[in-house]
Parts: C-alpha cells; structure tokens; sequence
C-alpha cells in the first residue's frame, strides 16, 4: 500500500518538474537591442492597478520594440527584498528597470548610485534616503500622476450624466494620491455645479476613507449604507474595498435600484458587468500608468531619457483622464467632458491639487 | 433604532459565514479534535464555490441561483474533502492536531491561489453576481422584527438558521451528539461503551470541513463576490467565537451575532453621523479587546471539551 503511494506521489512530481520545466523554456528574441526589467510591488502581476499596469506598458514596448522584458516578483517588500531582485536584473542584463508604487522610494535611491550605469523608472514616487528629501539620480526618472485631473474629469462626468442628487467617495488609505483623486472629484462636481447647471451634492459623512485597501466585507457595507442613505455614485479609489462597492452595486442593480460606481486607476467597466453587457461603472477615473512606462522605454530608444526629471503626467500629455468608451454615459455628456478635457490640454481650466475647502 | 435597522441586514450577513464555520468547528472539537485549519478550509469552500459558481454563471446566466447552490455544494463537498487530511494525520496518524491544522491553512492558501493562477491567469476568480438579497412577504411589514430580521436578507442565512436548529438538535438531543461528546470528554470511557471513536473523530472532523467549506461559500455568494485568496482571517475569528460561546451552539449564534455586529459598525462608523464622533481605531479594536477580556474571565471556568487536542490512544488509560 505505502509503496503504491509513493510510486503515484513521485509520478506525481515528475509530471509538476516537467511542467515547471517547461514554462520556463519561452523562445528568446533574436538579438533585442535593450532588456527591460520589472520589479513588482506588493501584490500580483495581475492586480488591475498599478503592477499589471505598468506590466502591460513594459510588454507593449517589448513587443512593438522587439525587446526582452521580464518581471520579478520580491519575496516579501523590504527594501532588501527590492534590491536583491534589482540585483537579480541587473546582473542579467537588463539594465532598464521599471518599480511601481511609492515603496521603492528608498530602494531606489540606493539603486541609482549603486548601478550608475542602468536606468531607472520609479512611477508614483521620488528616490529619498528615508528622509523625504528627493535626490532624483541622473540615471533616473521619477513619475508621479495628476489623480486630481483625473478626479475632476470623472466628476464632471459624472455629475453632467446624473443631473441631480447626492454622491460618496470610498477611499482605501488616506494617502496623497488617494486624496488627491477625492479632492479632484469633488471639484470636477463643483465645478459641473456652478458651470454646468447641475445639482449635486457631496455630504461629509459620505466622504470616507475607510484605511486599508483589502477589506472587501467592509467595501461592501459602507457603499450599502451610503447607497441607503441616498446616494447614487460612488467613487470607490479603494483596491479591494471597492470590489466590495462594485458588488453590492450589482446586487442593488439587479434588484432595479440605482447604484453607480465610478471606478480607479483603470477602465473597470469589465467589473462591474452585471447582466448582458451592462454594467455599473458609469466611468473611470483613469492613470495612464502603461502609457508612462511605454513612454520611458521608448525615450529611452530615442536617447532622450529624462534622467534625473520628475514628470507629472496630467491631462496636457493624455497620462490620466476618462475611459474613450463609456457605455454608461450618454453622448451628449461624453462629447462635453471630452471638450472639458481640451479645455484642461489647454490650460483655460486648472484643477489644483490641494485639498481646498473641500471634504477631507 | 433607524441606524440600527439599516445596519442589522448588513451585520447578519457577516455573521452568517462566521456562524457556519463556528458550527464547523464545534462539531470537531466536541469530537476532541482541535480544528484550527477552519480558515484553510473556509478558503478552499471560497475559491470552489468561485469557481463551480462562476463556471455555472456563463451556461446558466448571471446570477441564476441555481449556479451560486452548486457552487456553495460544491464548497461543502470539497471542504468535507479537504478536511479529511486532517483526521488522517491527527487521528489516524495520531500527530499533533495544530501542527496538521495549521498545514491544512498553508496549503490551502497557497494550493489555492496557484490553482486560480492557472485557470484564470489571474490570481483572482470571480463570479458575476452573487445572491439578491429580498424581503420576506408579509413578515417584513412586521414592526420592529420586520425591518431587523425579515428584510435585505439572503437565502443562505435562512439556510444556515436550518442548520443551526439541526445542529443543536443533534448535538443535544441524539444518540449520535451524545456519542460525540463523550468522545470529547473522556474517549477511553466512550471506547469501553463499545463506541468508535475514530469513526465519530472522523465523522466530525469532516462535517467541520463541509461547514467551514460552506461558510468560505457563503462569504463569496453574499457580500465579496470575488476569491482573492484569503477570507479575511474569518477562520480564525470563529475559533474565538468558539470559545467565547463556550462550545455551545447557541453560545456561538450569540459570538458570531457580536463579532458580526461589532465589524460592521466599525466598517460602518464612519458612514453613520451618530457613531462617527468615536474614533475608529476604537470601534474596530473593540470586539477583539472583549474577546480577551472574556477568555480571561472565563478561563477558569472554561467548559471546553477535556479531551480536546489529544489523539485517541486506545491502549492509554
């Protein structure tokens, strides 16, 4: 009996070694002119934020460039776990790295002097030594997002679609780029208040952060209350707990009660499908995180890498905005928002990105 | 009371998972097993019922309820499963039931997300819609019970109201509870009765898998909609309802109902103008500060299981 296991239990891990095996055998680019790495934050590949984002910029580039690209993912996220898997790039060859997330601060700092000789790309963050004051290498470029454009743009959007009636705001953690969508938010509704003939209000007890960008059950109960209390829309810049807002919002859906979500960071239409294609994003307010990348890489072809720059990609340069397509918004609102959005381009409409007279 | 109404639907929906995989685990260690894979279960029962649920949406449509009971059977069946692992090795085997408890989390968790990774390229699986939750006819227009009890309310927690009175039925009332007790109080005396106890070890240490499974079903039918590799240290959390119902089932209805209750006003503090002047590191401290006041308070007069944790040794008197 017990060697009959055995026998099915080494049967059984030849066909994973071979397995495992087999994955890694991927063809190889024949000769690619650069080799573009990537480390990614906490979580995955595939976290519909900023990983899979900036993931997506790095392949688009490898293949229309005809580059090697490759990804690591750290064990943990100390700033060791981040420089042994720059290490690991660096001495591979890929001496073009991309981080997302302000968690390579530190990392990054170190790295820049420490490989002088390759490139990095920090999005959505400035190299500090841990003491907040930014030393941007000459080896490295450091993006950062205008969240409240983008806020302001899915408000106006918003606001025009539901003529009246009363919005929320979930936030995950009460850090700078999650306030700064809130805020932009708020004054892209405002802004359709005064402007664009439309009533909405923003309660303060409907503004919220709720602290952690995970926690899907209370995702699911704040949006239930506010949508209790009469809210229509929810701008839910909250990761996980938005996935909670987009659930209850399909349930509520389902059942005929009016329930949008304005989804973050990406297109999340898919998400909130509920039924056929319909869906309860009624637009998204956007970074173009893949696009940030794409563009490092290919400035990086053209030797035109900005070393030691910090970028905003804002409206002007197309790095934030709305969806191009929104089902859930009619015409008449899309072709105004995307005249609102010329209007930014151009200057005529500043969106500030403090936090102003508005809530939290 | 309005706050109160709005909430309650919300509060009862959290509890109900956590009640069943309470359940899960009284079952297990008034048997004298100690269940602490519950949580590992409870994500291997989520991430089946994703995956049969969502799989069954596309050929049945979205949210057809018909997909969501096969997922959450699906979730039973594979709980029961799993938990199997674990009477084998801390009943059969004899080893040391937190060590194959807690090697029932890990590979849960990780087995888990390896194989969401390969099926959908994406850690996550999610299912389109979960259950609508509805009011009761008539019952509903009820005062005070009606918008508390009867309202917003989904078709598992009616489902597990059922197996609640079973179980209490059973426990207290069969041949078969008394059996199980005996098997978790003193298993020599239950053996010299001319009991099995390892059939009764086994029989409950699987039932505790088939509601641990149904309790990580029900989280993803109801309120989170996605498996994202975890349930939130639910598993865990019903370990300590457990103990602070004392090993009762309708101890553990009132655990789970006050940690139900206690989460959802601190996720929803902040949302209420009337809780939110407390801070919310208060309120969302403040079930897990109760739970140790408790487990102080009653450490002396603990009723748990005597033999709970110890292997079943025939030859020991």
């Amino acid at each position: 009996m017990k060697s009959k296991i055995s026998v099915v239990l080494i049967g059984i891990l030849l066909v994973l070694a071979v397995a495992g095996c087999a994955k890694k055998e991927a063809p190889a680019p024949a000769a690619p002119s650069m080799k573009v790495g990537m480390v990614t934050d906490a979580g995955t590949i595939d976290d519909k934020s900023f990983n899979q984002g900036t993931w997506e910029g790095v392949l688009r580039a490898g293949t229309e460039f005809k580059l090697d690209t490759k990804y690591l993912k750290p064990s943990g996220t100390t700033e060791a776990d981040y420089l042994k898997e720059i290490g690991n790039l660096y001495d591979a060859g890929y001496k073009f790295i991309v981080t997302p997330g302000f968690k390579f601060e530190t990392t990054i700092f170190q790295a820049q002097t420490k490989y002088a000789d390759a490139k990095f790309v920090l999005i959505d963050g400035s190299p500090h030594a841990g003491d907040w004051k930014n030393v941007v290498g000459p080896n490295t470029v450091s993006i950062f997002f205008a969240e409240h454009e983008s806020g302001f743009v899915a408000g106006v959007a918003a606001a025009l679609q539901m003529k009246t009636g009363s919005f929320g705001f979930i936030g995950g953690m009460e850090i700078p780029p999650v306030q700064k969508f809130n805020w932009g938010f708020q004054r892209g509704v405002d802004y359709a208040n005064k402007n664009l003939g439309t009533k909405i209000t923003i309660k303060a007890e409907n503004v919220i952060y709720q602290g952690s960008f995970d926690n899907v059950a209370a995702g699911q109960q704040i949006a239930a209350s506010m949508y209790d209390k009469g809210v229509t829309v929810i701008f839910a810049a909250a990761g996980g707990v938005g996935v909670g807002a987009i659930n209850e919002a399909k349930a509520r859906a389902t059942a005929g009660k009016t329930a949008w979500i304005v989804g973050v960071d990406v297109d999340q239409y898919a998400d909130g499908i509920y039924t056929g294609d319909k869906s309860v994003i009624l637009t998204s307010a956007m970074k173009r995180i893949d696009v940030a990348a794409f563009d490092m890489i290919k400035a990086e072809l053209d030797k035109t890498f900005p070393g030691g720059k910090t970028l905003t990609f804002d409206a002007k340069n197309n790095g934030v905005g709305i969806p191009a397509k929104n089902p859930n918004l009619a015409p008449e609102v899309q072709a105004k928002v995307e005249e609102i959005f010329k209007l930014m381009q151009n200057g005529t409409i500043t969106v500030p990105a403090d936090q102003g007279t508005f809530i939290k | 009371m309005h706050t109160l109404a709005l909430i309650f639907p919300y509060a009862v929906a959290f509890t109900v998972p956590l009640l069943a995989a309470s359940l899960g685990g009284l079952f297990s260690e008034r048997s004298g097993v100690v269940n602490i894979g519950l949580e590992g279960l409870m994500v291997s029962g989520s991430f089946t019922c994703a995956v049969v649920a969502s799989r069954m949406e596309t050929v049945l449509g979205p949210g057809n309820p018909g997909a969501l009971w096969m997922g959450l059977g699906a979730a039973v069946v594979v709980g029961a499963l799993f938990s199997l692992l674990h009477a084998f090795a801390s009943i059969s085997l004899k080893a040391n039931q937190v060590i194959s408890g807690t090697a029932i989390n890990m590979i849960a968790g990780s087995l888990t997300v390896f194989l969401a990774r390969t099926m959908t390229g994406s850690g996550n699986v999610r299912i389109v819609l979960g259950f609508i939750p509805s009011d009761i006819p008539v019952l509903s227009g009820i005062p005070i019970l009606g918008p508390l009890f009867f309202t917003k309310t989904y078709a598992t927690t009616w489902l597990m109201a059922a197996v609640l009175a079973v179980a209490w039925f059973v426990i207290y009332k069969t041949p078969f509870g008394l059996r199980l007790r005996a098997c978790g109080e003193h298993p020599q005396t239950a053996d010299a009765a001319g009991i099995n106890v390892y059939r009764m070890r086994y029989i409950a240490v699987v039932l505790s898998g088939a509601l641990a499974g149904l309790a990580g079903g029900i989280i993803l039918v109801t309120y989170s909609g996605e498996f994202n590799g975890n349930v939130a240290g639910l598993g865990f959390l019903a370990l300590a309802a457990l103990i602070f119902g004392q090993w009762k089932p309708l101890g553990i209805l009132g655990a789970t109902a006050f940690f139900g209750f206690a989460a959802t006003i601190a996720n929803v503090s902040q949302v209420i103008p009337q809780f939110s002047r407390i801070p919310g590191l208060l309120l969302k401290a403040f079930p897990y500060v109760v739970t140790l006041i408790a487990l102080v308070l009653f450490s002396k007069s603990s009723q748990a299981p005597r033999a709970s944790g110890e292997p079943f040794d025939q030859g020991k008197r």
